[in-house]
C-alpha cells in the first residue's frame, strides 16, 4: 500500500454547477466524502495538491485523510473527473473508510521481465487485456499493484489471473472463471498492399430495404443529365 | 479504408458539430493515445493516412487501435453542373470528432517511438491534436 497523505479541505455551502464553477475558477477543486451511513460532505480541495496527487499515481488505491474543520476524515479516493479537453481535474470522490471496510477497487497490473519472454523477443507484442484488475479487500490492505512475470512466456501465451500471486483477503471480483490479465500477441503491424486494394475497390454500401425503390432513390442521381 | 457495409439510408444532412465529446476521452486500450482537440469530419482517408504513417514509423512492433469510424456520408455535385436537380452522390465517408475525443491509441513501443509515430499521424488529420498517456499507477 502507497504511503498515506492529508489534504486540507474547507466546506462548501452551496452545491450545483454554478457554486463549482465559481469554484473552479478559484483554483480550487470541488469535491465529496460520502459512504460509511454518515451524510455526504461537500468539499473544496486545493486543485494543485490534488493535480499532483492524482499524477503521482496510486491515488486511486491509496487511503488518504482529508482535515475538514480540525476533524480528519479517513477516506479513499473512489473516482475524479477530468476534463475531455485539457484533461484538468474537474471533482473527485470520495469514500469514507471505518476499520471494518471492505472495498472495490481497481489495481493496476505491472509487468516484469519483458526481455525473457521469448515470444517477446521473436517480435511479439504484449496485448494488454486487463491495465486494471478489480478485486474485493479490506480498506486496510489494498495492494499497490500486481506483478506478473513474462519469463518464458511464448508466442500465443494467455497469462491469467490465477498467475498473479494475490495477498491475503484479496478477491478478484470475477471469480467464475480464470480470466485473461494479458496476452502475447503477433503484431497487427502493417497490413499487406492487396488487402489495402481490395478495400478500396469495395465502395459499394448496400442500403436495407432499397431493393424495393431503387428507381426513386437513383431519381435524385440525375441531375448532371438535365442541363437544359 | 474504412466505410461502413451497409446504412440505413444513402444520403446523410450535412449537420453541425457542437459541444465536446461525451464519450471516448480516455484512453481504454494503450498506453499512449492521440486526443482532438478541435471539431471536424475526419474522412476515412484521413484516418488511413494517419493509420499507415503511424504503423509505418512502429516498423511492425506495438499495436494500434482506431477509435473513430467514418460513418458520414458526404455527397458532392459533379463538376460544371447547375444547382438543384437534388443532392449530389456520396463522394467520401467522413468520422464527426468532438474536442476531446481519442482518436488513436497505440501501445508496445517506447515513449519516444509512440510521440513521434503519433506526430506523423497528426500530420495527416484536419483536426488539431495532442499526445495524452495512462496517468501512472
Amino acid at each position: 500500500m502507497s504511503e498515506s497523505y492529508v489534504l486540507k479541505a474547507e466546506a462548501r455551502e452551496r452545491v450545483g454547477k454554478g457554486s463549482a464553477r465559481a469554484i473552479r475558477r478559484n483554483g480550487n477543486i470541488p469535491a465529496v466524502i460520502y459512504g460509511d451511513n454518515k451524510p455526504p460532505l461537500s468539499i473544496t480541495l486545493p486543485s494543485k495538491e490534488v493535480t499532483l496527487k492524482i499524477h503521482g499515481g496510486g491515488f486511486l488505491t491509496t487511503v488518504g485523510e482529508i482535515e475538514l474543520d480540525g476533524k480528519k476524515h479517513r477516506v479513499l479516493p473512489k473516482s475524479y473527473d477530468l476534463d475531455p479537453v485539457k484533461d484538468f481535474v474537474i471533482h473527485v470522490d470520495f469514500l469514507r473508510i471505518s476499520a471494518k471496510t471492505s472495498v472495490t477497487v481497481n489495481i493496476p497490473v505491472h509487468f516484469i521481465n519483458e526481455e525473457q519472454s521469448p515470444g517477446i523477443r521473436k517480435g511479439g507484442v504484449l496485448n494488454v487485456v486487463r491495465h486494471e484488475v478489480e478485486v474485493h479487500c479490506p480498506a486496510d490492505a489494498i495492494p499497490e499493484y500486481f506483478t506478473v512475470d513474462l519469463d518464458g512466456s511464448e508466442l500465443g501465451d494467455a497469462l491469467k489471473i490465477s498467475s498473479v500471486e494475490l495477498p491475503e483477503k484479496v478477491v478478484p471480483t470475477i471469480t467464475d472463471r480464470d480470466f485473461t490479465i494479458a496476452t502475447i500477441a503477433s503484431p497487427a503491424g502493417l497490413k499487406s498492399e492487396d488487402e489495402e486494394e481490395e478495400a478500396a475497390a469495395a465502395d459499394e454500401v448496400e442500403v436495407i430495404g432499397e431493393a424495393g425503390d431503387e428507381g426513386e432513390a437513383e431519381g435524385g442521381d440525375t441531375e448532371e443529365k438535365s442541363g437544359e | 479504408m474504412l466505410q461502413p457495409k451497409r446504412t440505413k439510408y444513402r444520403k446523410q444532412f450535412k449537420g453541425k458539430i457542437h459541444g465536446v465529446a461525451k464519450g471516448g476521452t480516455d484512453l481504454n486500450f494503450g498506453e499512449y493515445g492521440l486526443k482532438a482537440l478541435e471539431p471536424n469530419r475526419v474522412n476515412a482517408r484521413e484516418i488511413e493516412a494517419a493509420r499507415r504513417a503511424i504503423t509505418r514509423h512502429m516498423k511492425r512492433a506495438g499495436r494500434v487501435w482506431i477509435r473513430i469510424f467514418p460513418d458520414v456520408p458526404v455527397t458532392s455535385k459533379p463538376t460544371e453542373v447547375r444547382m438543384g436537380k437534388g443532392k449530389g452522390s456520396v463522394d467520401y465517408w467522413a468520422a464527426k470528432v468532438k474536442p476531446g475525443r481519442v482518436m488513436f491509441e497505440i501501445d508496445g513501443v517506447a515513449e519516444d517511438i509512440a510521440r513521434e509515430a503519433l506526430r506523423l499521424g497528426a500530420a495527416k488529420l484536419s483536426v488539431k491534436t495532442r499526445f495524452i498517456q495512462r496517468i501512472a499507477e
